[in-house]
C-alpha cells in the first residue's frame, strides 16, 4: 500500500482519533481528526493515514455492517483499528521494522486503544458527548490531546514509544490481578467495605480496596473495576506515588507543560480549522478556555497528612471545587462519581460517591472523610496489617517450572508468572506465544461472531523452535496459556503438566478427560 | 416450674408500664397458723417453718407454691428458739434455751437433749451439715461445737470444738459457710466453710468501719452483714452505717478481699440474690438496686425503683392476671391492706431470694422482670450480656435476646452496635462449647492423676455435636487453673460454693484461680472476672459423675439435689440467630439488602473467629441477598474467597439467582464441581447445551446416573447433526445394551431425518 506518506523516522507508532461524522464536505476535512499523534505531523500526513483508514472502513461494511475492518497488515505497517464509540475511530498504525523486537499481537494493540479509550471515558464521559456539548471541537481535542499524551507518556522510553510487543504475551490488558487472600482476611476485608459504606449513610456508594498493584475488593461492576482499578494502578497505587519521580517523568515534567500550552498542533489545528472554517469563532485550544482535566498526568496526586490521596493541579484553576475531590462517570450506571482515595501504607481504598447525593461537595466529602476515618481507621489498620503478613512478596504467584498466564473472562481478572520470571524466558517462546496467542484470539472471535452465544472449549498445544510446549486451553470464558520450556519431549508430558497445574492452581477449571 | 411461670407472667406485663424490675408475684405463700409466734426458715431445706407451742408447721419453699399445704411434727411443749431438720430430714432440733437443744428422731419418735456443759456458755445457734465427719454445727459464745449423731446409740457425739469467742454468727446453707463475729466492735471474722468437701478455715479478716466521731466506735451488728451467693462465688457484704457504704469482701480459699463498695440511700438494708443477680433492698426507701457483679463495673444494672407486686387484683381494676378460681378470688379480698405494702416492718428477707412477712405471715418470693431491664436500657450488647448470664428464666432470656437483636436489625442501628451485640451472642454461645469440650477433656485426666477425692460433684458436659438443646447447667471453667498449677505460689483458689437445691442452678465445681499482685496486695480484679464470664455458661444436664478435684485441696461445697431440673440456657447458637433474627430480618426488610448484608458479614466474621459452623441458610440467605440487589460482583468475591463456605444449598441458590446473571450461574456449576456432586453437575452442564463436554466430564468422573435421554435431547436441541451422531455413539460405545433401547432407535431416526434434510 502506498502509504508513502507516513515518516519512518523515529515515530514508529501513529495513533489517530478521527469522527466520521465529522467533515464530511470537501475542504473540510481536518474537522475529522479528533487527535493525531504525533502532532507534529504536516496536516497532509495527517489526513492520508486517516483518508486511508476511512476509506477501508467503508468498503469493508458493504460486507459487515456490525464489525467494519479490524486489522490492515501492509508490508510495512499494521494499522488497528478500533471503533471507540459508533462513528469514532481509533487507529494505530505500527511499523513493521526489522528490529527484532517489533512483533506484535494485534488484540494487544487494541488492547492499548480500548484501555485509553476506556479511561478517557471514565474521566470524560463519551467522546461524542463532548462533541455534541461543543460541536466546534475544541473541547474534545483538548481533552484528547492531553488525555492521550499523559497516556502515552508510560509507553515511552528514553527514545521512543514501546509499545507491548510479543514480550508481553503473558499479560493481559484490560483485567484486574486480584490478591489471593484466606477466609478470615476476606472477612476482615469485607467488614471493612461494609464500615466505608455505612460512612455514606444511606447513599449507595462504592469502593475499591487494593493491596499494592493487587485488588483485594470491590464493589463496582467488573467494566468499572477495570477501569479504575487501571487508573489507581497507573496513578494512585503506593508504587504509582513513589514513581512519580522516575527517570522518564523527571526529565519530561518540564517538557511536557510548556509543550503543552504552546503545543504545536493544537494551536495550528485551531488555527487551521479557524481557517477553514471561518464562520467558527476564533478559539485558541490550548488556552484556560478549556479546563484541561489531566487525570493521567504524572505527579498529581500525592498522600496529604490525613491519609487521603490529593490531587493538587487537578482541572484549571478556574474550578475550584474540581481540584478537592475529581469525579469519575460509571460505565455500568452512568453516575458520576466522586473518587476519594486513601492511603494507609500498601493499602489503597477507592471510594465512590454520586455526585447527585452530595450538595455542597466541599462540606459534603470532607464530611464523609471524617466519617470513613471514624469508623474504619482501625479497620483499615488492622487489615493492611493481615494482608502485609499475608502477603507472599512480588513472586508469590510465581510456580516453578511454569510461566502461565491465567485469565477469567467472566470476572475480567487475570494471574500470570510475575514480570521478572517471564525474561527468563527465550525469545523463540514467547514469539511462538504471541503466535498462539493470534491464534486463539482469532477463533475467539470467530465463535463471537458465529453468534451462538455459547463458550466454546479450546485446547491449542504447539511445539517451538527450541523444543518449548506453548500450550493455550480455554475453556468456559476462562484461558490458559502456558509455556513449558524445560518439558520434556512428548506431548502426553506436556498435557500431564497442564492437568497437575489445573488441579492444583485452577480448581481443576482446565482438566479435561 | 419455671417455664410455667415465666409464660404467665409474661402475658400479664408487657405494657402494662409499671415501673419496676423486680416484683413479687401474687398471691403469696400463707402461712399463719394460730398459736404460732414466729416463722423461721430453714434454709438448709428450704422450709418456712412456724413453730406452735407442740407443734412445727412447716411449707416447702422449692419449688415456690402459694398453694403448698404445711406438714406438722409435733414437739414437747417449751419455748422454741430456733429449729432446724436435718439435712435427710430425719431428725428435727428445736433450741430451747441459751443452754439446751432438743433433738427429735421424726421415726421412732425417740428424743433427746444437748446441754451446755457450763454455765457461762450460750448457745447462739446451730445448723445441720452434710459434712463427712459431724451433721450438726453448734455455734456458743465459747465457739463451734460440730458433733456427729449415731442412728445406732441415738445420740450425738463431740467430734471436734473451735475455740473462739463469738458475739454473734451468721450461717447460710447455700454457702456452707459460718461467719463468726468476735472483738468488741464485733468486726473480726472468722469464716469456716464445713460442707461435704471438708471443713476449711478461712483466714481471720477485719472489716472496715467509718466512726462518726472520734471517740464512738460503733459495734457491728448481725443485721448489717450478709453471706451472698452469686456466680458460684461467695461474698461478704457488710453495711456501713457511718459510711453509708455496703462493703464487699470475696471469699478465697486463702485470703479475705475487699472487692468494692456500694452506695447506700437507706438506714435499712437487705440484701437478696435472684438468679445471681444482687438485689440491695433500700428499704427505707422502698426501692431495690440490681448489680450483676458479674461485670467488671460496681455500676447498678438499672436505675433504683420500688419494688413491684404484681398481679394483686386491686378494688379498681382487676389485674390482667387471670383468676381463675373462686379459690384466689377468695383469697383476694382476705389480702388486707397492711398485707400489700412493700418493704413492711415484718419483712423479713430470706437467702435467697424470699421475703417473710411475719406480721402478716406471707412468704413472697422474688422475681426478676427481665423484660422491663431489657426495656430500660439502650445499651443493647450491655443488656444481651447482662441476658445471657439469666439461669432461672433462661427461655425467656433467650426469646427476649432474640427479639432484641432482631429488632435492633429492623431499626438498622449502627452497624458497629450490632456488631458489638452478635459479638456478645456469639462469644456466649463459644464459650458454652469450649467449656464444655474442655471440661469432658480434663476429667479423664483428672481421674487419672489425682487421687484425693471425697466430694461428689455435679458436672455438666457437654454433647460434642453441641446439641443446645433446652438445658442448662453451669459449667466449669477450668483454663485459668493451669495458671495455678504454674504458679501456684501467687495464684488463689476460689473459694466457691454452689447449691442446687434452689433448683435453679444445677452447678459444678468451680476452680478459679486470682492473680494476686504481691506488691499492692491488690487483686487482679478483671482478670478473675473475665475467667469466670468466660466460665459462665450452659449445656444439657449431664448425669451425675464422680470428678476429682484438681492437684490441691478442693474448696468448693456442692450439694446436687434436684439433679433433673430440666431448665434451658439463654445461649444462642448461629442456627437459632438465622431462623429467629436474620430469616424475619430478612422478610420484612425486604427494601434495603446491603445493610443486611453488612450485618451478616460481621456475623460471619466473629462465627469464624470462633471458629463456628455457620449454617449453610445463613450462605443462601446472603446470595439472595446480594444477587436481588444486583451485586453480582460482590457476590463473585464472597464465594472466590469462600466467605461462603461452599455447599449443595449454596450451590443451588447461586444456580437459582444466576438466571439473570451467567457468571453468578458459573459460579454455582462451578461449585458444585468442587463439591464432586458429580450429578448434579453434569445434569446441568447438559442442560445449559454443553452436553459434550458433560459426558467427557461424565466419562471421566464415572456418573452414570444421567438419563441419556437427556444428552441426546440437548443435542437434538442444538440442531448439529454431527454433534447429535456423537452422543449416540458415545451410549452405543459405553453403554450395553443402549442400542436395544427405545432412545436409541427414535435418536437414530432423528439424525437420518436430519441428514437427509440437510442433503436436500
Amino acid at each position: 500500500m502506498g502509504m508513502s506518506s507516513v515518516s519512518t523516522g523515529s515515530d514508529a507508532m501513529k495513533l489517530c482519533v478521527f469522527d466520521l461524522r465529522r467533515g464530511q464536505n470537501e475542504g473540510q476535512e481536518l474537522d475529522k481528526i479528533l487527535f493525531f499523534y504525533p502532532a507534529d505531523l504536516p496536516f497532509s500526513t495527517q489526513l492520508s493515514v486517516i483518508g486511508l483508514s476511512e476509506g477501508l472502513i467503508t468498503f469493508t461494511r458493504i460486507f459487515s455492517p456490525e464489525v467494519a475492518c479490524e486489522v490492515i497488515e501492509a508490508e510495512m505497517h499494521s494499522h488497528v483499528f478500533y471503533e471507540a464509540e459508533p462513528d469514532i475511530w481509533m487507529v494505530m498504525v505500527v511499523e513493521k521494522s526489522k528490529e527484532s523486537e517489533a512483533i506484535w499481537r494485534i488484540e494487544a494493540l487494541r488492547g492499548v486503544l480500548k484501555e485509553v479509550h476506556s479511561l478517557f471515558v471514565m474521566f470524560h464521559g463519551s467522546i461524542r458527548a463532548l462533541l455534541d456539548k461543543e460541536p466546534a471541537g475544541g473541547l474534545i481535542r483538548t481533552h484528547l490531546y492531553y488525555f492521550i499524551m499523559d497516556y502515552l507518556s508510560d509507553f515511552l522510553t528514553v527514545k521512543k514509544l514501546q509499545l507491548p510487543n510479543f514480550r508481553e504475551s503473558l499479560k493481559q490488558r484490560g483485567t484486574v490481578q486480584m490478591l489471593t487472600i484466606g477466609r478470615e482476611v476476606a472477612l476482615e476485608v469485607q467488614s471493612l467495605v461494609k464500615a466505608l459504606e455505612s460512612s455514606a449513610g444511606s447513599i449507595q456508594c462504592y469502593s475499591l480496596i487494593m493491596y499494592q498493584d493487587l485488588l483485594v475488593s470491590t464493589t463496582l461492576s467488573p467494566d468499572d473495576t477495570v477501569n479504575l482499578f487501571t487508573y489507581a494502578v497507573l496513578r494512585l497505587s503506593p508504587h504509582a506515588l513513589s514513581s512519580g519521580v522516575s527517570s522518564w517523568s523527571y526529565l519530561r515534567k518540564g517538557n511536557i507543560a510548556p509543550d503543552v500550552s504552546s503545543g504545536p498542533v493544537l494551536p495550528n489545528s485551531g488555527s487551521a480549522l479557524d481557517h477553514n472554517n471561518g464562520s467558527h469563532e476564533t478559539s485558541h485550544v490550548g488556552d484556560h478556555r478549556y479546563n484541561a482535566m489531566r487525570p493521567l498526568k504524572h505527579d498529581k496526586w500525592s498522600r496529604g497528612k490525613d491519609g487521603f490521596l490529593v490531587a493538587d493541579v487537578w482541572g484549571a484553576e478556574v474550578d475550584r471545587s474540581a481540584r478537592t475531590c475529581p469525579a469519575i462517570w460509571l460505565h455500568q450506571t452512568e453516575e458520576r462519581m466522586y473518587l476519594c482515595a486513601y492511603q494507609h501504607r500498601n493499602l489503597t481504598l477507592i471510594f465512590l460517591v454520586p455526585v447527585t447525593s452530595i450538595v455542597s461537595e466541599e462540606q459534603g466529602i470532607s464530611f464523609m472523610k471524617q466519617q470513613i476515618i471514624e469508623n474504619a481507621s482501625l479497620k483499615i489498620i488492622k487489615v493492611e496489617e493481615k494482608l502485609s503478613r499475608g502477603w507472599g512478596g512480588e513472586n508469590a504467584y510465581h510456580v516453578s517450572g511454569y510461566r502461565y498466564l491465567l485469565v477469567d473472562g467472566d470476572r475480567s481478572t487475570s494471574r500470570a508468572t510475575p514480570p521478572g520470571k517471564v525474561t527468563t524466558l527465550t525469545k523463540e517462546s514467547l514469539v511462538a506465544l504471541s503466535k498462539l496467542r493470534e491464534e486463539v484470539d482469532l477463533e475467539k472471535s470467530r465463535v463471537k461472531w458465529d453468534g451462538v452465544g455459547r463458550e466454546k472449549d479450546l485446547e491449542l498445544c504447539i511445539r517451538a523452535k527450541n523444543n518449548a510446549w506453548v500450550i493455550a486451553r480455554l475453556t468456559r470464558g476462562k484461558e490458559l496459556f502456558l509455556v513449558l520450556e524445560k518439558a520434556n519431549e512428548t506431548l502426553l508430558y506436556a498435557s500431564d503438566a497442564v492437568e497437575k497445574f489445573s488441579n492444583r492452581y485452577c480448581n481443576g477449571v482446565f482438566s479435561v478427560d | 416450674m419455671f417455664g410455667k411461670a415465666s409464660s404467665s407472667q409474661s402475658s400479664g406485663f408487657c405494657g402494662s408500664g409499671a415501673l419496676s424490675h423486680v416484683y413479687i408475684q401474687y398471691p403469696p405463700l400463707r402461712c399463719t397458723v394460730s398459736g404460732s409466734r414466729n416463722l423461721l426458715y430453714d434454709d438448709g431445706n428450704k422450709l418456712l417453718l412456724a413453730p406452735t407451742s407442740d407443734r412445727v408447721f412447716s411449707w416447702k419453699t422449692v419449688p415456690f407454691d402459694p398453694h403448698v399445704a404445711p406438714s406438722c411434727d409435733s414437739i414437747n411443749e417449751g419455748p422454741v428458739l430456733l429449729v432446724r431438720y436435718s439435712l435427710d430430714s430425719k431428725l428435727l432440733a428445736v433450741q430451747r434455751s441459751d443452754h439446751e437443744i432438743q433433738i427429735w428422731n421424726r421415726e421412732g419418735g425417740e428424743t433427746f437433749s444437748y446441754k451446755c456443759r457450763s454455765e457461762s456458755d450460750h448457745i447462739l445457734g446451730f445448723f445441720w451439715t452434710d459434712s463427712p465427719t459431724c451433721d450438726i454445727v453448734i455455734v456458743k459464745t465459747s465457739g463451734l461445737e460440730l458433733l456427729a449423731y449415731s442412728s445406732e446409740s441415738k445420740s450425738l457425739t463431740l467430734v471436734e470444738t473451735k475455740k473462739i469467742n463469738v458475739s454473734w454468727y451468721i450461717y447460710t446453707h447455700e454457702s456452707r459457710l459460718v461467719l463468726l463475729a468476735s472483738g468488741m466492735q464485733c468486726k473480726s471474722f472468722t469464716g469456716y466453710q464445713i460442707s461435704s468437701a471438708g471443713i476449711i478455715r478461712l483466714p481471720r479478716f477485719e472489716v472496715a468501719m467509718a466512726k462518726a466521731e472520734a471517740n464512738s466506735k460503733p459495734v457491728l451488728g448481725a443485721e448489717d452483714v450478709h453471706i451472698v451467693t452469686v456466680y458460684g462465688r461467695i461474698y461478704c457484704l457488710q453495711f456501713d452505717r457511718v459510711a453509708m457504704l455496703l462493703h464487699s469482701y470475696r471469699f478465697y480459699r486463702d485470703a479475705v478481699i475487699q472487692q468494692g463498695s456500694l452506695p447506700i440511700y437507706s438506714n435499712r438494708v437487705a440484701v437478696s440474690a435472684v438468679d445471681n443477680v444482687l438485689l440491695v433492698h433500700q428499704v427505707d426507701a422502698k426501692v431495690v438496686i440490681m448489680y450483676d457483679i458479674f461485670a467488671d463495673s460496681r455500676a447498678p444494672i438499672s436505675a433504683p425503683l420500688p419494688l413491684l407486686l404484681r398481679g394483686y387484683p386491686r378494688a379498681a381494676s382487676m389485674s390482667s392476671q387471670s383468676i381463675s378460681g373462686d379459690y384466689e378470688a377468695v383469697e383476694a379480698k382476705v389480702l388486707t391492706g397492711t398485707e400489700a405494702i412493700t418493704y413492711g416492718d415484718g419483712w423479713k428477707f430470706l437467702v435467697p431470694d424470699l421475703i417473710c412477712d411475719v406480721t402478716n405471715g406471707l412468704l413472697w418470693k422474688i422475681q426478676l422482670d427481665l423484660e422491663a431491664i431489657s426495656a430500660s436500657s439502650s445499651e443493647v450488647p450491655f443488656v444481651l450480656d447482662f441476658l445471657q448470664r439469666r439461669k432461672s428464666e433462661a427461655n425467656k432470656a433467650k426469646q427476649l435476646c432474640l427479639a432484641i437483636a432482631r429488632t435492633m436489625i429492623l431499626e438498622q442501628r449502627p452497624v458497629s452496635v450490632v456488631s458489638r451485640a452478635l459479638d456478645v451472642l456469639l462469644a456466649s454461645y463459644s464459650q458454652s462449647i469450649k467449656a464444655g469440650s474442655y471440661h469432658k477433656r480434663t476429667k479423664a485426666e483428672k481421674t487419672a492423676t489425682s487421687g484425693v477425692s471425697s466430694a461428689n460433684r455435679t458436672n455438666t458436659v457437654i454433647d460434642d455435636a453441641n446439641n443446645q438443646s433446652d438445658a442448662f447447667g453451669k459449667s466449669v471453667k477450668r483454663e485459668t487453673q493451669t495458671s495455678s498449677i504454674e504458679n501456684e505460689s501467687t495464684n488463689r483458689s476460689c473459694l466457691s460454693a454452689s447449691d442446687s437445691e434452689d433448683n435453679l442452678s444445677v452447678e459444678t465445681q468451680k476452680f478459679d484461680s486470682l492473680k494476686l499482685d504481691s506488691s499492692s496486695g491488690k487483686m487482679d480484679w478483671d482478670h478473675s472476672i473475665k475467667a469466670e464470664a468466660s466460665g459462665a455458661a450452659v449445656h444439657q444436664p449431664s448425669p451425675q459423675s464422680q470428678i476429682l478435684g484438681p492437684g490441691s485441696t478442693p474448696l468448693n461445697a456442692n450439694t446436687s439435689e434436684n439433679q433433673d431440673s430440666q431448665v434451658t440456657s439463654a445461649v444462642i447458637s448461629p442456627d437459632d440467630l438465622y431462623s429467629f433474627v436474620f430469616a424475619p430480618a430478612e422478610e420484612e426488610m425486604a427494601g434495603d439488602a446491603s445493610y443486611l448484608v453488612a450485618i451478616i458479614v460481621e456475623f460471619f466474621r466473629r462465627a469464624n473467629l470462633d471458629k463456628l459452623k455457620v449454617h449453610p441458610n445463613m450462605y443462601v440467605l446472603t446470595v439472595q441477598l446480594l444477587a436481588r440487589s444486583e451485586r453480582h460482583a460482590e457476590l463473585g468475591l464472597f464465594v472466590v474467597n469462600k466467605i461462603l463456605e461452599p455447599s449443595k444449598e449454596v450451590a443451588f441458590q447461586l444456580l437459582e439467582s444466576g438466571r439473570q446473571n451467567f457468571q453468578t450461574r458459573k459460579l454455582g456449576l462451578d461449585m458444585l464441581r468442587q463439591l464432586s456432586l458429580h450429578h448434579d453437575y453434569v445434569v446441568l452442564l447438559a442442560q445449559d447445551g454443553y452436553y459434550l463436554e458433560a459426558l467427557r466430564y461424565s466419562r471421566k468422573n464415572k456418573v452414570n446416573s444421567v438419563r441419556p435421554a437427556l444428552f441426546l435431547e440437548a443435542a437434538y436441541a442444538s440442531n448439529d447433526p454431527q454433534h447429535l451422531a456423537a452422543v449416540l455413539r458415545f451410549f452405543s460405545d459405553f453403554i450395553p445394551g443402549f442400542k436395544n433401547t427405545s432412545e436409541h432407535n427414535t435418536y437414530s431416526r432423528v439424525l437420518a431425518e436430519m441428514n437427509t434434510s440437510i442433503a436436500a
